[in-house]
């Protein structure tokens, strides 16, 4: 069984979650969290991802406060009960 | 035709799209605009059509900073938006990524419900109703050079699209910094139309492509007549690009990004030609007008800022001529200022100084 886990969004993709900050989810690996993201909300891993997959690259993933960029990437494996942010670089101007 | 209701007949509406969004002025004289945002506020707006086929439907491109880059569609005039059911975006097995949309347009009155679109990585995407879904034109995806396309610095972009008024078969695209294509069997094929035009930055100064084409119009009432405006020059064909005329003439630059036609006087053709500084040349910002299809050009500078702290610049969709006569003519530059003319550029007017860097402008005259 997929350890069910709390996401936060970012403010920008939270009207595609119905306006919530937070959203339950389950999966084994950040791939997978973002795969039922998209099942419950569709067209959202098109915000996060490219169509090759990977991660857009100013999205930024937490699983407990560890960047996934420096763990696994969207392989990082997601412990039961883990806090997983969606956050947007603070880039652009 | 359905009619709106938004606006009165004979009302003149630009779509400003700028790096926070996409804006809307509106005027019944041309004298007095009203400026209002739409609802697409907060991100680059790359581009924007009022397709006036069918009760004014509005195309926008937004290129999100952070998440995407999205086609929305509005039928109140930019107040609220909806996305495609199957919008722009490649298949997984594609091996490509969506970078930005760079242009829509509107195809011919023949063909009512059909919308292209024109992104980087170079491709044409076409809807065959009104923008619900989209698909991409495999040719061009799957050309044999397109392993050799180069970027420009803007990035891979097919930025300018245009069906042939006179042949549902044939369309010419500007990609930078690929050139000018032409299909002649309604997309089945694509071959390169840059005979006759430089590319001074390549080894070869007159290769079959690598150009870096700007900007491209077609005459109205004469369909093998277009202008291009190069970073390498400005040129006219008359033989549907087979082969292009320098028609630099007087111009005091062959760099520019810009280029607008008056769609009632069609020898009328508008440039904004810049120095190496991508902003005017000295400190007069000016538009430069030929009407007599480019062998001199003029200055119009009547109401443009001059001094020695001027320094504005114009990208490639940001001037457009609207279709009254005499044409409005309209800039918008990438600090922020709108400009305009309803007189054929004999005077200018600032109609707003204090918009986001302006990306493109786009005029519409409602029914």
């Amino acid at each position: 069984m997929s350890p069910q886990v709390m996401v936060t969004l970012p403010h920008i993709l939270r009207p595609k979650a119905g306006n919530r900050a937070q959203v339950p989810v389950a999966g084994q690996t950040v791939r997978e969290l973002i795969d039922a993201l998209d099942q419950d909300f569709p067209g959202i891993r098109f915000h996060l991802c490219y169509e090759t997959g990977e991660l857009r690259p100013f999205v930024n993933v937490f699983v407990n406060r560890e960047h996934i960029r420096y763990l696994q990437g969207l392989d990082t494996p997601v412990p039961e009960g883990a806090k997983i942010y969606i956050l947007q670089s603070v880039a652009g101007g | 035709m359905t009619q709106h209701t938004a606006y009165a007949p004979g009302t003149t509406v630009l779509l400003v799209g700028t790096k926070r969004g996409l804006f809307l002025c509106s005027s019944r004289d041309r004298a007095k605009w009203n400026i209002e945002p739409t609802g697409l506020q907060g991100q680059p707006v790359f581009y924007a059509i009022v397709d006036q086929r069918d009760n004014c439907r509005l195309f926008a491109a937004e290129n999100t900073e952070i998440f995407g880059s999205f086609i929305h569609y509005s039928d109140d005039f930019g107040q609220t938006w909806q996305k495609p059911e199957r919008g722009i975006q490649f298949s997984p097995e594609s091996g490509e990524k969506l970078v930005n949309i760079w242009v829509i347009e509107a195809g011919r009155s023949s063909e009512p419900d059909v919308v292209y679109a024109g992104i980087d990585p170079a491709s044409l995407w076409v809807s065959t109703d009104r923008g619900c879904t989209w698909e991409p034109n495999t040719a061009m995806l799957s050309h044999p050079t397109r392993e050799r396309w180069d970027p420009g610095n803007g990035g891979l972009c097919l930025h300018t699209i245009i069906p042939d008024i006179s042949n549902a078969d044939r369309m010419w695209v500007g990609i930078s910094a690929v050139g000018c294509l032409r299909t002649d069997d309604g997309g089945q094929n694509w071959v390169f139309a840059n005979k006759n035009t430089r590319a001074s930055f390549l080894p070869t100064m007159y290769p079959e492509f690598g150009q870096c084409i700007h900007r491209l119009v077609q005459h109205p009432t004469q369909p093998e007549v277009l202008y291009q405006q190069n970073h390498c020059g400005i040129y006219k064909s008359n033989n549907a690009g087979e082969d292009w005329v320098d028609i630099q003439q007087n111009l005091p630059s062959e760099f520019g990004f810009p280029i607008a036609l008056d769609s009632h006087h069609p020898e009328t053709v508008f440039v904004v030609v810049e120095g190496e500084g991508r902003h005017n040349i000295d400190g007069q910002f000016t538009v430069y007008r030929t009407t007599n299809a480019g062998e001199q050009w003029e200055q119009l500078t009547n109401g443009l800022p001059s001094g020695p702290a001027v320094r504005l610049g114009v990208l490639r969709h940001g001037m457009c001529a609207d279709t009254h006569d005499p044409c409005g003519v309209y800039v918008g530059t990438k600090t922020g200022q709108l400009f305009a003319s309803r007189d054929r550029g004999d005077s200018w007017e600032m109609i707003a100084d204090f918009l986001p860097p302006i990306y493109s402008v786009k005029a519409a005259v409602l029914d």
